[in-house]
This record gives structure tokens, sequence and C-alpha cells, in this order.
């Protein structure tokens, strides 16, 4: 039985091969850190509950998408679904930065009519003497482009739950005001449904233990 | 998609869903993960490490349940079988082939698995018409676009396998070579990351040649574009599972549907990998075993039989109500259903066949043209299997021939003469020009360097037959 929530956003995680998106997301959902982890083959997906205010639980759907340029064939399909992305590269790899321009016009393209509400993620930031880009430079990037920018590490978890906490509220600001709604056939965000016909306005305290049979 | 916990991906057991007290930042660390130490990974431990018979380290995986033992001397007697077929080969495959898929069926003992698969997929007549090639390739510095991506990956393929577990050791390094020599091969292709996974595989079985050739049939014959710019073949393969998925598990193929997952969320990796990181290990051989002899049907019977058996009736959808249930369910196999003796008899009883497929697959093709137009990549046909290679190169061996009584001159009609005479005409036109042992493989042949091909061809053919006695 699932955890009682008020929105459901969906988040897309992007980003160049080996940049960490995988790690990332499973040092956020599950709390742990993998040294190795395969090269994700597709689009893969996640979720976690986070608790904004008091009371207040968000759930977010997140995206796992293959980093080669090969499948983006697959994983642009899912950009349009998505409210909101965390757009990584690895501080440690200069290409992966250069990349960061190319990726936010291929979304573009493919999110259209919507918009996605980007982080700038420098991933990897437990590295910092094999550094190749400086976090002045991130900022001015992520600055040109309107989004926020932060150094994580998955190795370290630094800044994870920041990361996703605050894309999380900025989202949820964006809703609260209006400039983002709900929309029939956009899954960006949806609002408190719980399975089983309980619903959020209900005073119901759920476990959110899950079944793994 | 699709990591389980028995599988021999990295994934965990554990809830993909928590509150942030569940998951703290600090504290929950490396500890949690019960898939080695870090020595482990970079092969420093010097210790003793303990590995299970399919060479994977004791403790990295989830255990798989109770393995299925050949008795010793049912095991015996299939190899001497397996051996006198192997020693016959083309008499086997034009005469007996129902017999080879029935003994692969029942699974190729350990010992003999590497060379049955050369000779399955083809892959040994293609190392003999182009012996001496992958030393070429091998040799060929390689385009760096490719070699940073393909260095990349190396130490995350299967890590916890002995072979994979040290950085820079012989498994990787032979993955790099294996890898690199495909992207110069087919530098139209170039390196997909899927291909890594399959090509580990096969280095488990055989040495870096052989199993070089082997993923050649696999990416040209087997799974043709899987692995391709653009990604059309594993789309198209989605589309076809999902069109099957209706016709033999109605009830799995209405909930998916209704709750609009794509077949190319679940089926991606399932078909890319061949399953090679979702199944249980025992599993995946057997799975290979049949896939190498009777081709892509394979690979979709056992995506019908996973999604029959976790989305096939009312019982097992109730905790199935959102997407995400029914994705988590896809991703968290019950590793009942894929149970070595469970998987294969669900395979083998599935009537699933090459004609569905293709049927299929002209259907889809239309579909897929009257929405997005022409492919973009054109591949090469399909083929069904270790049969439908073979008779596409009949005698290729004789290709090997010393005497190249191929060259005639054009107009010449030769006496009808049997299946050696068929032979000869169908390749007339090919192979004149070439005056050489490789019909196919015209376009590599630039690459290969004008005199450096007798020695290796000598120096090949023996390592070749080396190999094979060290793999009996």
């Amino acid at each position: 039985m699932e955890a009682i929530w008020l929105y459901q956003f969906r988040l897309i995680v992007i980003g160049d091969s080996t940049v960490g998106k995988s790690c990332l997301i499973r040092r956020f959902t599950e709390g742990r850190f993998a040294q190795v982890s395969d090269p994700t083959v597709g689009v893969d997906f996640f979720s976690r509950l986070v608790e904004i205010e008091p009371g207040k639980r968000i759930k977010l759907q997140i995206w796992d998408t293959a980093g080669q340029e090969r499948f983006r064939s697959i994983t642009r399909a899912y950009y349009r679904n998505s409210v909101g992305g965390l757009l990584l590269f690895d501080i440690t790899n200069r290409r992966s930065f250069q990349n960061v321009h190319e990726w936010l016009e291929e979304t573009k393209v493919h999110v259209q009519p919507y918009q996605i509400v980007f982080v700038l993620v420098g991933h990897k930031c437990d590295l910092d003497t094999q550094r190749q880009v400086t976090r002045h430079e991130a900022e001015k990037l992520a600055a040109a482009y309107g989004m926020k920018y932060i150094e994580t590490s998955a190795r370290d978890a630094i800044n994870v739950e920041k990361a996703f906490t605050d894309l999380t509220r900025d989202i949820y600001e964006l809703v609260k005001r209006g400039d983002i709604s709900i929309q029939e056939g956009w899954e960006g965000v949806k609002s408190g449904f719980v399975p089983n016909v309980v619903h959020s306005s209900e005073e119901v305290v759920k476990s959110d233990r899950r079944c793994l049979c | 998609m699709a990591k389980s916990c028995g599988a021999n991906g990295l994934g965990a057991p554990g809830s993909r869903e928590s509150l942030p007290g569940a998951a703290g930042e600090a504290g929950a660390g490396d500890e949690l993960s019960s898939l080695g130490s870090d020595c482990e990974i970079n092969g420093g431990g010097g210790g003793e490490r303990r590995v299970d018979k399919f060479g994977f380290i004791v403790g990295s995986q989830s255990a798989e349940g109770p393995l299925e033992e050949v008795p010793l001397e049912v095991l015996r007697q299939r190899e001497s079988k397996w051996l006198d077929m192997l020693n016959n080969w083309d008499k086997w495959m034009a005469k007996k082939h129902k017999k080879i898929r029935l003994r692969c069926q029942k699974g190729i003992p350990p010992s003999l698995r590497g060379r049955a698969w050369q000779y399955l997929s083809g892959g040994k007549v293609k190392l003999e018409q182009n012996a001496g090639r992958f030393d070429e390739l091998d040799l060929s510095p390689g385009d760096p676009k490719w070699l940073d991506v393909i260095e990349r990956d190396l130490h995350r393929q299967f890590p916890f396998h002995e072979m994979f577990v040290s950085r820079g050791g012989h498994g990787q390094q032979d993955l790099f070579r294996v890898l690199k020599a495909y992207t110069l091969h087919r530098p139209e292709e170039g390196y997909c990351q899927a291909q890594a996974p399959v090509a580990a595989v096969l280095l488990m079985h055989m040495p870096a040649e052989q199993a070089f050739w082997c993923l050649v049939q696999i990416c040209e014959k087997y799974l043709p574009g899987y692995y391709s710019e653009k990604l059309e073949a594993i789309q198209l393969d989605g589309e076809i599972l999902f069109s099957l998925l209706h016709r033999f598990a109605p009830v799995a193929y209405k909930h998916l549907s209704k709750q609009k997952i794509d077949p190319i969320l679940y089926m991606t990796e399932w078909f890319m990998c061949a399953f090679s990181r979702t199944l249980p290990w025992s599993s995946v051989l057997r799975v290979w075993d049949m896939f190498f002899c009777e081709g892509v049907k394979i690979l979709f019977r056992v995506g019908l039989v996973l999604l029959k058996h976790t989305l096939g009736s009312s019982e097992k959808l109730k905790s199935c109500q959102g997407q995400y249930e029914t994705m988590e369910r896809l991703r968290a196999l019950n590793p009942k259903i894929m149970q070595e003796a469970f998987l294969v008899q669900e395979i083998m009883e599935l009537p699933v066949t090459e004609r569905h497929i293709e049927r299929e697959h002209l259907i889809q093709l239309k579909k897929w043209k009257e929405s997005r137009g022409e492919l973009q990549c054109r591949s090469p046909t399909r083929l069904h299997g270790a049969k439908a290679i073979s008779d596409s190169e009949p005698h290729s061996r004789k290709a090997l021939d010393p005497s190249p009584s191929i060259i005639l001159p054009p107009g010449q009609v030769l006496p009808p003469k049997g299946r050696k005479n068929k032979e000869k005409k169908r390749d007339q036109g090919k192979v004149r020009l070439a005056n050489g042992p490789i019909p196919e493989e015209n376009g590599a042949q630039a690459l290969v360097e004008p005199g450096a091909c007798p020695h290796h061809q000598s120096k090949d053919s023996l390592s070749s037959r080396e190999s094979e006695d060290t793999y009996l």
C-alpha cells in the first residue's frame, strides 16, 4: 500500500554517459552508493516520497536515461511528460560540461509545448582534485539558461537530498502559483491519487512500507 | 530496466520508495551494499575469493536457489553426443537439425558450450573465412571517439565475475579488444553500450577472436540493427512483442495498454542484452543455448513468459494498480518464474514461431512507415537461428579450399551436380572479383593490408584449433 501524497512530479535525469546519473538516483532513492553501476540501457524508473512541508508529501517519479547518444531515439519520448529535470555533468570530465548546451537544445525540441524546470548538477564533487570545470563557469552557464546550479556527490552523499528537494520545492511553488497546471494527457504533474480509493484529504496515516514480494 | 534481485546486474534488494528519514544522507553508507568491497572490485584483495561454478564471486548476488545438477553420467553422455555432433557438424546441420535443436533445449554441456555457440552461430565459419582479420583489427588504433566510451564501460560489465573483477585485468582487456574490433569492423555502427554485456558473456566462454566473430554474428544475423544508430530495430521488436502479447497473454496486454506502459520501457534491456542482465545465470546460459540454435524467437518467448507470469491474471494485477507498481513488478521479477527448469519448460511450450514474428514484423513495419516514414538504418535480414544461418552460407567451408575453382569466365555453364554446384553458381558473381575466401566481407577487406594475410592465416588456424582444445 502506498503512502499518501499531495502531488506526483515526474522528473527526468539526463546527461552524458558515465556522469553518474544512476548512482545519484540510487543514492537518493535507496540511500546507498554502488561502486560500480551497470550502464543504463534504455530507460529506468525510480520513485521516492519527499516531504516538503510538514504533512505535505510529493511523490517523485524519477526517470533515469541511458547517456549514450544512440539511446536518445528512445529516451527523448520521455522528456515530454516530465515537469522537472536534473541535467548532470561530471566536474572531472570537461566534455560532459561542454555537452550541456546540446542536452538543453535536445530537450527543448522534444518537450514542446511544455517546459521542463531544469537544475544543472555538477556531479562527483568529491573528486575535487581532478576537477576540470570550475564552479564559477558552471554557475555562469546555469544562470545564462535560467537554471540553478548545485554540486553533488553520490559517493559522499553531498547535496543529493538538496538537489532533488530544491527542485521539487521550486516546481511546487510554480504549481501553487498556477504557473504549472495539471493537464489532461500530460504526466508531468498529477494531483494526489491513492490507489484503493483513499483520498489524500482524508486524515489517514498510512505506512509507506511496500510489499516487495 | 528490469534488474531483479536475483539477476546478474547490480540491483540489490530493497524498496525504491521511502521517506527522507529512511534514506539518510550520510549514515546509510556503503555497508548497505552487500555486493562486495572495494578491494574485490579493484582486484586488489589478494586473499582467497570464492566463486560459484559460473565464475561469479560468492555472495555478490542473491542466491539462485537450488541449481539443477545434471547427473554426472547424463552429462558425460551428453558430452560425447555433442562431441560427435561438433566433429560432424555440417552433416548434422544438414540432416539432423532437429536433433541439434533438441539437444540445445536440454542444455549444452558446460565444457562444450563455448565451442557449440561458435558452431551454431556460424562464428566459427566466419573466423575461418576471415583468418587474420581479427588480428588486423586488433592492431589498428581505432577511433578515439569510440575508444573513450568503450573504456568507460569496461569495468561495469559483470564486475562480480572473476574474469572481469580486476580493473585492466585480462577479461576487461579482451572486452576492450573485442568491442574495439567491432567498431573497426563496422565503422558505420560503432559501439553501442548494450553490446558490452553480450560480448562479456561470450568472453566467459571463448577467447577474444572467437568471441568477436560470435558477436559479429549476433549483431548481423540474429539481431540485425539492434545496436545501430537510431535503434529502430529494437523499437520495432518492442511493437512486435506487444502485439504477440495481445495474442498469447491478453490480460497482461490489456493491463499494459491501460497503463500506457510502452514495451520499450521493459524490453529494451531484456532484448538488447539477451536477458544476460535479467535472469539468474543458469537460466541465462540455457536461454542462450536455445537462442543460438533457434534465433530471436527465443527472446520473444522469454519476454512473453515473463510478462505472462507477472501480469497475466487478475490475481497478479491486484498489486499493480499504478504505472509505478507495474514497472516495479517487472523490474523485480519473481525468481520462481526465472528459475531454469520452469523457464525453459515455459519457453518450449509457448507456440511462438518464426512465422508469427515475421508476419508481425511486416505489419509493424508498415505501421512504422505510415507514422514515422522510412527506416533510417537499413539492416540485413534477420536470420532465425543456426539452420537459417548455415543455409545462407552453404558450403562455406569450401571457400577455404586451396584450389580457386570458383573463378570461371563469365557465362560458363556448369553441369548440375548437387549442392556443391549450386553454391558455386550462387557465389559466382560475388566471389570472382574478390578472388578470396570472403564472400560477405568485401567492405571489410579494404582494411586488410596485402601481404599480411598468409602469415596470419596459418598462425590463426592453428591458434583457433588450439583454443578449441583448451575449451574442451
